[in-house]
Order: C-alpha cells, then sequence, then structure tokens
C-alpha cells in the first residue's frame, strides 16, 4: 500500500510538469528513475525508463492532438515490470494499454470537465473576480495531477488484469463517442475565436485559410506565413485606394514601406 | 530603435509603470501555461492567469478589468517555452490601452490570434523537435546502461536553453510592443494592423479548422467490393467539408445565444449517439 501510494506521488509530479514550465518531468525517462527510487531498484528503473522513453518518443502534444498518456503509462510500466521481475518488454506490454486507458479518462477530463471551469471562470470575469479564475486554473491543473497519481495508486494495488476489465466493461460506442467528439471540440473554440475577429470585410480569409489547409495539406505555420503575406498585400491595397481617394490620381500607389510585421 | 533611447521615450509617456518585477511575475505564471490546458479553448485560464498580476495594476476600475480579463480568456495555444513572447506583447498592448481612450482593445486578441500560429510553428519544431530530440538522445544512451546520469542530463539538456529563452522573451516581447505600437499610432496604422491582424488571424483559424477538427463517416453505400464510402463521396465533393459543416453549425448556434457549456454537452452528446447510430466513427 505504501509503494502504491508512493507510485501515486510520482504521477502526481510528473503531471505537475506542466506547473512547471512543461519540463518533460512526465517523460518516462525521468519517471522510470522515480519509480526506480521507490521500487528499490534504481538501475532497473532508469533501464526500463530509457526503453519505455524511446517506445513513447512521438508520444508527445503538439497542436491540440493529446497522444496516450505517458505519465500513467510510464509509471505503472516500470512498477509492474520490477514487481514482476520482468524485462523492459513486459513494462512496454502493460504500460501502452495503461496509457491508452488513462486517455480515455483524460479526454474527458480536458474535454468536458476543464471547458466547465473555463466557462465559470468566464463568469468570475464578468464580475472582475480574479481569484476566480485563479482558482478555476489551479483546481483544474492540480485536479489532472491528483487523478492520474490516483489511478496509479488504485491500478497498482488491484493490478493490471483488474484494469484491463474495468476498460473492457465501458460500452465501445461511449468510449469511441467521446473520441470523436473530442475531434470535434475544437470546431468550438475556433468559432468563438472567429466570432472576434470576422466582420464583412475579412469574412473571405478564414475560407482562403481552410480550403487551402483542406485542398493542399499546408501545415499551420506555412498557413501562417502565406496569411502574413496575403494581410501585408491586402494592407498595402487599402492604402493604396487611400491615396487614390486623397490625391484624386488614378493608378497611384502608396509607396511608403510601413514595416506592419 | 535603441534600446535607450525606447526607455527614454517610455518613461516620459509612462503614468503606469510596468516594472521588471512586473514581467518577472508573469515569466513566473508563464510556467503553468499548460497546467489547464482544455480541448476548446486550451490555454485560455492560464494565459489570463499570467496576465491578472498586471491587469489588476492596469485598471482599477471594475468594469475595464473585467473586459480585459474576458479578453485573455479566449481561445489561446502555442508552444508553452515561447508564450512569455506573446506575453509580454500582451502586457505592452494592455498597459497603452490602460493609458489611452482611442486604443482599440480588439487589436490585443487579434495580434495574439494572428501571432499564436507562425510562433507554434517556430517552437514546436525547436522543442519538441529539435532540443528534445537531443536531449532524448544523450538522456537515453545513458540511462540504457542504467546511468542515473541519463535522466539528470536529459532534464538538463532541456531546461537549461529553455528557461534562458522563456526568460528573455518576456523582456523582448514588451519591448516590442511598446515601440511597435508607439511607432503604429505616431504614423496612424493602427487601422491597417487591425486589418491585416484580422486576415492572418482568419486565414490560421480556417486552416486550423481543417486541419484539427475531425469528424469521419464510416457508412458505405452498396454492398462488397464496389461500395462506396460516403468519406470518399464527401471528399470528393469537398476535403474537409464535415469540419467545415460542424464549424459553421458552431458558428450559427453561437450567434444565436446559445452557451458554449449547452454546445459542449451537445457534442459529447452527438458524438456518442453518432458513434452508436453507426454514423459516425
Amino acid at each position: 500500500m505504501v509503494t502504491a501510494l508512493l507510485l501515486g506521488l510520482v504521477a502526481f509530479i510528473a503531471q505537475s510538469e506542466y506547473a512547471l514550465g512543461t519540463s518533460l518531468l512526465s517523460r518516462p525517462l525521468v519517471t522510470g528513475l522515480l519509480v526506480g527510487i521507490v521500487m528499490g531498484d534504481i538501475t532497473t528503473g532508469v533501464i526500463m525508463g530509457a526503453t519505455l522513453e524511446l517506445a513513447f518518443i512521438g508520444s508527445f502534444s503538439v497542436g491540440a492532438a493529446i497522444p496516450p498518456d505517458v505519465v500513467t503509462g510510464g509509471v505503472l510500466g516500470t512498477a509492474f515490470a520490477i514487481s514482476s521481475g520482468a524485462g523492459p518488454e513486459t513494462a512496454l506490454l502493460l504500460g501502452l494499454p495503461i496509457a491508452t486507458f488513462t486517455l480515455v479518462l483524460k479526454n474527458i477530463y480536458l474535454g468536458l470537465f476543464l471547458p466547465i471551469l473555463a466557462h465559470k471562470a468566464d463568469k468570475y470575469a464578468d464580475d472582475g473576480n480574479t481569484r476566480g479564475i485563479e482558482a478555476m486554473h489551479l483546481i483544474g491543473g492540480f485536479g489532472l495531477s491528483l487523478m492520474l497519481g490516483m489511478i496509479v495508486t488504485i491500478s497498482f494495488y488491484v493490478g493490471s488484469d483488474a484494469i484491463k476489465g474495468v476498460l473492457d466493461s465501458i460500452p465501445n460506442f461511449i468510449q469511441t463517442g467521446l473520441q470523436v467528439a473530442t475531434g470535434i471540440l475544437p470546431a468550438l473554440g475556433f468559432a468563438m475565436l472567429a466570432r472576434l475577429l470576422i466582420n464583412k470585410k475579412v469574412v473571405p480569409y478564414f475560407f482562403l485559410g481552410f480550403i487551402i489547409v483542406a485542398y493542399l495539406n499546408v501545415p499551420v505555420t506555412g498557413i501562417a506565413i502565406l496569411g502574413a503575406i496575403v494581410a501585408v498585400i491586402m494592407v498595402n491595397v487599402m492604402q493604396g485606394k487611400k491615396v487614390n481617394l486623397a490625391t484624386n490620381q488614378g493608378g497611384v500607389m502608396s509607396d511608403d514601406d510601413d514595416e506592419d510585421f | 530603435m535603441k534600446t535607450s533611447d525606447q526607455e527614454q521615450v517610455l518613461e516620459d509617456l509612462e503614468q503606469i509603470k510596468v516594472s521588471n518585477k512586473d514581467l518577472n511575475r508573469i515569466f513566473w505564471r508563464s510556467f503553468q501555461m499548460e497546467f489547464s490546458w482544455n480541448y476548446e479553448r486550451q490555454m485560455n485560464m492560464a494565459y489570463t492567469y499570467a496576465m491578472i498580476p498586471l491587469l489588476k495594476k492596469l485598471y482599477k476600475n471594475k468594469e475595464d478589468l473585467s473586459q480585459a480579463l474576458k479578453r485573455h480568456l479566449e481561445f489561446f495555444n502555442t508552444t508553452p517555452h515561447i508564450v512569455t513572447m506573446m506575453l509580454g506583447l500582451s502586457a505592452a498592448m494592455e498597459k497603452q490601452n490602460a493609458e489611452s481612450k482611442d486604443f482599440d482593445s480588439s487589436t490585443i486578441n487579434s495580434v495574439k490570434a494572428s501571432l499564436m500560429g507562425p510562433l507554434a510553428g517556430l517552437g514546436d519544431s525547436f522543442f519538441w523537435g529539435t532540443l528534445r530530440l537531443i536531449a532524448t538522445g544523450v538522456g537515453t544512451s545513458l540511462a540504457l546502461q542504467g546511468n542515473i546520469l541519463g535522466p539528470i542530463l536529459f532534464l538538463l539538456v532541456f531546461n537549461v536553453p529553455h528557461i534562458l529563452i522563456r526568460f528573455m522573451l518576456t523582456r523582448l516581447g514588451f519591448k516590442m510592443g511598446t515601440g511597435f505600437l508607439q511607432r503604429l499610432q505616431q504614423s496612424g496604422t493602427m487601422e491597417s494592423l487591425t486589418f491585416g491582424a484580422a486576415i492572418l488571424g482568419l486565414m490560421v483559424i480556417g486552416g486550423m479548422s481543417a486541419s484539427m477538427i475531425s469528424i469521419g463517416v464510416p457508412l458505405k453505400i452498396g454492398s462488397g467490393e464496389g461500395a462506396a464510402p460516403v468519406q470518399d463521396i464527401l471528399n470528393n465533393i469537398m476535403p474537409g467539408l464535415l469540419p467545415l459543416a460542424a464549424f459553421g453549425v458552431i458558428y450559427w448556434l453561437l450567434g444565436k445565444g446559445f452557451k458554449a457549456t449547452t454546445i459542449l454537452i451537445g457534442i459529447a452528446l452527438v458524438g456518442i449517439l453518432g458513434v452508436w447510430a453507426g454514423i459516425l466513427g
């Protein structure tokens, strides 16, 4: 039980990397060392951590994509492998399903619970209540660290078979359904942002960006560079028009080089 | 522009002083940028969290403070390690906004919206693609031999440059913000900036909508070998048709005054029911 609690603490600290500058504390390479210390076998912990690190190397979040959870996968995979006296393959074998299972819970947390907190924060903003907003932010963050810590403690306590049972008992359509919903959710954020920026003059540029990416698969950086160029061109055109009106001369273009960007 | 000149100009104009201490607070609070990350508006609460001490200093009036808080609670996402660049810029713009009545506060979010994409592109490729891989390479090669230095070097190789860059960008963002904005106000090109920033911002939002919203239809028309997946047909009409439709519907619902929470729960139900009925997947 003490070991289970300590492992939970390791997961809590690892997840708290997001309060510490996204400093990579959650990576299996680091948690492997910590689990090794807890389990009393540092060398094995470090080696398993490195093995898992390489397995999870592609697993980091870019943009809105959340990968399988490396915290629980790394901690529990290493812990089960050390406790069963098996090799690094066991760490991998156990780590991946746990990481995938945690992702389901994490998606619910990040997709439903945290947005609810964010909407409470909106209400606090109406009243100018900064404490309230800070509280929502901190509760949201520590809540997730706590949740992952608890998942690790409970799973280690009851063993991995039980974990698999729980995963199997959730109807598949609910799991997949939530996954589908998280794919649609960014639309809500984008729509709210677009509401902020859109006026009659700039509506077409949303579609321009959309069409270019949809048809040509340009990465977001590419679209940003293109957007900057289009913005500079359009601003020049707009200023050119003004000059025309002011001087009443057709065809005179603005020649001042305003560096807007 | 020379830094000393710029600071002199600043001091002449300054009504509310934004000190290094204020900027340091932003720097420290920026460490929590991904702490309350969520699917809907992503880094919105953390961004506000980082801005709060300065906003409280700038806006003594409750109504103004409330406006500023709401402004920063909008969608935001970028690479967390370089977010201080944006925070510094926002700090400079908020200061300007607090001091002058004719400042268009919507430019603060336009600038955020238009710069987060390019910054993320730069930041993700450097921190995730380059620096992290170097750190992982150094760390794992030692750790695979059971050497405890592996994890330690891993953290140092990544975080020493990271924290230095994060710190410097706070100051740089603020300096750029003030200089940049003064020039703009003097030359009267603020209108152009808003226009340009809205163009860039909307193109990026449009692009992100196409690449980040994902909806797929597993249905097929017909049976056996000749069955035509509905998704292929939709893609032939226009790739990204469903994400665009989802965006359109939600945009429209927001305009109708539907609350975001209601829409959020609606999306979850649509997902579950859609999968249950076999329409989505």
